[in-house]
């Protein structure tokens, strides 16, 4: 790799770099995505998750045109005769109603980028959106986006491309986040005071991304505000919401603190009687975040998140998820940028039967964690204005406790302790961005991912061979290993490819393959997630997962860059896909793998885009047409079957009306084609029970009636929050306005007065019109 | 764990409440028509029956057609035979109770079924159960009113047994409130050694709690009769009953891909395209029997 740089060098003595961060005016945060054009070379780049931009030209005067959805485009004029640093700051656009005096000619990014597949919402867009209760939502908002579904309101997580939930890297300042839910997936953990930036990768997944074979969200922190402090809160219906940020050591460096907790619990205590006093049902989350500038060349940050649900009275259960994220940025020079991330994530839950430890005679204590700790730094070299190259490397120590109990009964205690499991990832890149020419740009790299599943531990033999398919299989041996003793490797190529091929102006095609490899798994047979499912490792009954994904796009700009618009299609494919047997026992089961079934999946389908990013009216409308199916030995006399999540239509529009200073209106619509059921074809009456029977034993071959929703909110700006300080606003917002009773499942039961009688019935979860009122404040 | 917890569930599942279910229609294609093996025979002094019916489209309400002028008899290991004979020629094949004492504990037991030229055969066997020792009560009253009219002041009812040693005994629990079997699929309960599942680890204890206490419908009132019988099962009848209880209330946001219910009836001829279902299974049993006197009961906590 060095000799590559070497000669590199040798091409580029005679040119110039310039270098340096892209800053939020009103608060001083790097700027994540800012295109800089330079007008006489009609080329540029884009700054990166840090802010920072890197050009490399040859001596000459220069107009800088730095453009960003939402802000004032900035116009600099530069000479440049020696390599540099310079900073640039950008403002917020007012508002849509004034007159744009700069045009910018770049605001076309989403043509003229190498990504494709890739959404970004922005959070000023998200916070205006209508909220579940009146609670802005990153998760629930992006399913606003094409190719992203869940399989029912208020189930966990989200599913991009035919994916599981599991198979999405949720990144919060670079740490992954195993649970991204409160309340069993009402709400996600992140808190929209404190985060800057999202972006969601579907396809053409670049080679610094690795883990996961479906998607990538990178959720990015507020750095806290570096010119002055502020305050931010809100209070809403489930959440109070509160946030601190200010800078310290002479603007050098800023954080923020930002904290939240439900309190249905405080508002129900004075109706709550003797027995349930003592009873505890919230959550809560604490994001904090700071960033100190060292010096030019050395910027830290250390981010934070900890949040946690809590039920229970005399019985507890809690979970939650806790990351620590180190980050260094390191300029060596005008070419070359590293950041080094170090991090700690740990998702853990607990059960206790008997919280007030009353009774000594039966008890029941259970808990389970991952926990993970990881270096990985990534190297942006800015070779020339042609080629950017990204380089680094991961590595991940994980350590699974799937479950820990103790059991009292009549006095005796038990253990009933699985042990815990060890495994190392680590993954090496190199990727190269480059511009061939003004029609055609290039993204090529691989990763090498590579993996151990360590001792001390077990390995269960499997009886593969004598296994009927689609049932238990027999555990033959049970073989030992001792501390860091390898009990099984994998090791995974893959391949990175993006192309943009310019059509025209404000046109272009788009191309991408992505191979990835996932060696953790979360084990989860239910509809939605629960925050008791537990991950386990890759080992040598349980395969990492591949996918291979191509996918094409065009991108058109229409009236000046007003409206964007693409259409991607895809096709992934996917190996190792885990499936269950009929009552598996996915809990303290020590030969879970026993339990497993493995099988392939497929997934395809188009995303249709349309967005429109200015004007008093604005939003997006996506529909996407999608297949995905799944093929298990066993299951569905071994042919293909749609998987639980496939939906085949999918619309969404979301539209934002800004009337003026005081009022902003939006409403957001959802239509989608139910998920696929299996019914029984007969009963049959077996001690006084009516049971169900497919005679065909087929899976999935019905679908649930389709769901639609339309959420409406409006927002009212006020000029003051207290004391004529400040700023406030009050959010009014209706989910579900024309009461629909949207089916989350439709499935058969016996009737609840005579078990020999049969009917269906349809599960709605949220099953009314949920009216909300959000108070925020800002001073 | 107590009832406590209940309400407690009502809270914390408050925004649940927003949920609903409604009873829908639905147009299902029917499969085709098949024979039921509906057969459990325990070592309790009464007739055994082994119940034959043939299943129907899973919509049809009405009564099951019995499966008539089968031939239905029971093999012990040293092949001595045992006919059920249809007394009343409604599909409903009777050992009367005069001819049971040859049930063996540890022995093994092959039902066989000749029906319209296809025979077929189920193996079970007699495993050992433990004694119960007596059934406990605990004055309770619930913070709310139940919404159902079920009584909100009563006792809450255990029965104390202890699972032998030894791992891998399956059990079925079935209680008779004042000479009603408490039916329902979702008050099936089974015990894995004295606990839940074979990963529990709990060979050799009391049962646990949650089992102990299964045997409560609402709140016992005064002068209840509780009658708890311990069935000892083979490891795949607890298998198949645990499906018969997921497949029964299998629904909501944390349901499980619906699977058909194992069958342990094979037909001889694994040719056949005559599939029968059902389940047979063999019970060695304990009982226990009080009646709930709030006087006895232990005071409330």
């Amino acid at each position: 790799m060095i000799m590559i740089f070497i000669s590199f060098c040798a091409h580029t003595q005679e040119n110039h770099s310039i270098s340096g961060y892209v800053r939020d005016a009103a608060n001083g945060e790097g700027m994540i995505g800012v295109t800089i054009y330079i007008k006489e070379l009609k080329t540029g780049t884009q700054t990166n998750s840090y802010g920072f931009y890197s050009l490399t030209l040859p001596s000459g005067n220069y107009e800088f045109q730095l453009s960003y959805i939402g802000y004032k485009p900035l116009v600099k004029n530069i000479f440049l005769d020696s390599d540099r640093s310079l900073d640039f700051e950008m403002g917020e656009s007012e508002a849509i109603l004034q007159e744009v005096v700069v045009k910018a000619e770049r605001e076309d990014a989403n043509v003229k980028s190498i990504e494709m597949s890739v959404n970004k919402v922005e959070m000023k867009t998200i916070k205006k959106m209508p909220a579940f209760l009146g609670e802005v939502d990153l998760i629930r908002s992006i399913q606003f986006l094409p190719g992203v579904s869940t399989v029912g309101e208020g189930a966990s997580g989200f599913n991009v491309r035919g994916g599981g939930i599991d198979q999405n890297l949720v990144l919060l300042d670079e740490a992954p986040v195993y649970n991204s839910s409160h309340l069993f997936g009402f709400f996600s953990v992140f808190n929209p005071d404190a985060v800057k930036d999202v972006k969601l990768i579907k396809g053409g997944i670049p080679a610094n991304y690795g883990g996961r074979v479906s998607s990538i969200l990178d959720v990015r922190m507020k750095e806290g505000n570096s010119k002055k402090s502020s305050f931010s809160g809100g209070i809403g219906s489930i959440f109070s919401r509160f946030s601190y940020e200010r800078p310290f050591l002479q603007n050098k460096g800023s954080f923020i603190v930002a904290l939240r907790r439900s309190y249905i619990d405080v508002l129900a205590k004075p109706f709550l009687n003797e027995t349930l006093k003592g009873s505890r049902f919230y959550f809560y989350d604490l994001t904090a975040k700071g960033n100190y500038k060292v010096n030019d060349k050395n910027t830290i940050f250390l981010s934070g998140y900890f949040g946690r649900d809590v039920f229970g009275a005399d019985f507890g259960f809690n979970w939650g998820n806790s990351t620590t994220s180190f980050r260094w940025n390191h300029v060596f020079n005008q070419k070359l940028f590293l950041n080094t991330t170090v991090f700690y994530s740990n998702y853990d839950y607990s059960l206790d039967s008997d919280l007030k430890k009353e009774n000594n005679q039966d008890s029941f204590r259970w808990n389970s964690n991952i926990v993970n700790y990881s270096i990985k730094p990534d190297f942006n070299y800015y070779l020339n204005t042609k080629n950017t190259l990204s380089f680094g490397g991961q590595a991940i120590y994980y350590t699974f406790n799937p479950g820990q109990a103790t059991a009292t009964s009549g006095g005796e205690s038990r253990s009933i302790g699985l042990d815990s499991k060890y495994a190392v990832e680590n993954a090496l890149y190199i990727s190269n961005e480059q511009k061939i020419n003004n029609k055609l740009s290039l993204q090529y790299g691989l990763r090498y991912s590579n993996y151990r599943y360590l001792g001390k531990g077990v390995a269960y033999i499997l009886d593969e061979k004598s296994a009927i398919p689609g049932e238990r299989k027999d555990v033959t041996e049970v073989i030992s290993y001792d501390k860091g003793e390898k009990i099984q490797t994998y090791g995974n190529w893959e391949p990175r490819f993006s192309a943009n091929m310019n059509l025209g102006a404000s046109n272009s095609l788009k191309l991408s393959y992505n191979r990835l490899a996932q060696y953790i798994h979360l084990l989860s047979n239910t509809t939605a997630s629960s925050p008791l499912d537990v991950w386990t490792p890759s080992s040598n009954n349980i395969k990492p997962q591949i996918a291979n994904q191509v996918a094409l796009g065009y991108f058109q700009n229409f009236a000046d860059n007003e409206f964007e618009a693409s259409i991607e299609l895809y096709y992934k494919k996917l190996q190792n896909q885990i499936d269950y047997v009929r009552n598996a026992d996915l809990l303290l089961n020590p030969a879970v793998e026993a339990d497993l079934l493995r099988g392939k999946g497929r997934a395809y389908g188009a995303e249709f885009f349309v967005k429109r990013n200015k004007g008093k009216l604005n939003g997006w409308l996506s529909y996407t047409l999608s297949r995905t199916e799944r093929l298990v030995e066993g299951l569905n006399n071994n042919d293909w079957f749609p998987s639980r999540i496939d939906k085949t239509h999918n619309i969404s529009l979301v539209s934002i009306l800004e009337t003026g200073k005081k009022w902003t209106f939006s409403g957001t619509f959802t239509y989608s084609t139910g998920t696929p059921a299996s019914f029984p074809t007969n009963k049959f009456l077996w001690q006084g029970i009516a049971l169900p029977h497919n005679y065909f034993d087929n899976r999935n071959t019905y679908r649930i009636p389709d769901s639609h929703r339309l959420d409406l909110a409006a927002t009212r700006k006020n000029k003051h929050a207290f004391f004529k300080r400040g700023e406030s606003e009050w959010v009014f917002s209706i989910y579900n306005v024309y009461n629909r009773r949207n089916p989350f499942s439709v499935y058969v039961r016996q009737n609840e007065d005579n078990p020999a009688l049969t009917e269906a019935v349809k599960y709605s979860v949220f099953a009314s019109i949920l009216p909300a009122v959000t108070y925020n404040f800002n001073f | 764990m107590n009832l406590r917890y209940k309400n407690i569930l009502v809270i914390l599942f408050l925004p649940f409440l927003w949920s609903c279910e409604d009873v829908i229609t639905l147009d299902l294609k029917d499969g085709v028509e098949q024979l039921v093996v509906d057969g459990w025979l325990t070592d309790k002094p009464e007739d055994q029956k082994i119940k034959l019916t043939l299943s129907q489209p899973y919509f049809d309400n009405s009564d099951p057609n019995p499966a008539l002028n089968a031939q239905v008899i029971l093999f012990e290991e040293d092949s001595t035979a045992h006919p059920f004979i249809d007394f009343n020629n409604s599909g409903e094949y009777i050992l009367p109770h005069t001819d049971i004492s040859f049930l063996r504990q540890g022995k093994r037991y092959a039902l066989y079924i000749k029906y319209q030229g296809e025979e077929y055969y189920a193996i079970s066997q007699l495993m050992r159960v433990p004694g119960i020792d007596s059934i406990g009560f605990e004055n309770f009253k619930f913070p709310f009113a139940p919404t159902d009219d079920s009584p909100q002041e009563g006792m809450f009812a255990q029965f104390y047994a202890k699972d032998p040693v030894g791992e891998g005994d399956t059990y079925w629990i079935r209680t008779t409130k004042n000479n009603k079997l408490l039916n329902k699929p979702s008050q099936i309960s089974l015990a894995y050694d004295a606990g839940f599942s074979p990963g529990s680890k709990s060979d050799g204890l009391l049962f646990i709690l949650p089992v102990r206490q299964s045997i409560n419908d609402g709140l016992y009132v005064q002068n209840d009769l509780v009658h708890v019988e311990l069935w000892s099962i083979t490891p795949d009848a607890y298998y198949y009953l645990l499906q018969v209880r997921q497949e029964s209330s299998n629904g909501g946001i944390f349901s499980t891909p619906p699977a058909n219910i194992p069958t342990n009836i094979v037909n001889l001829n694994s040719a056949s395209t005559k599939k029968a279902i059902g389940f047979f299974g063999l019970s060695a049993t304990s009982s226990f029997s009080a009646l709930a006197d709030t006087l006895k009961a232990q005071p409330m906590r």
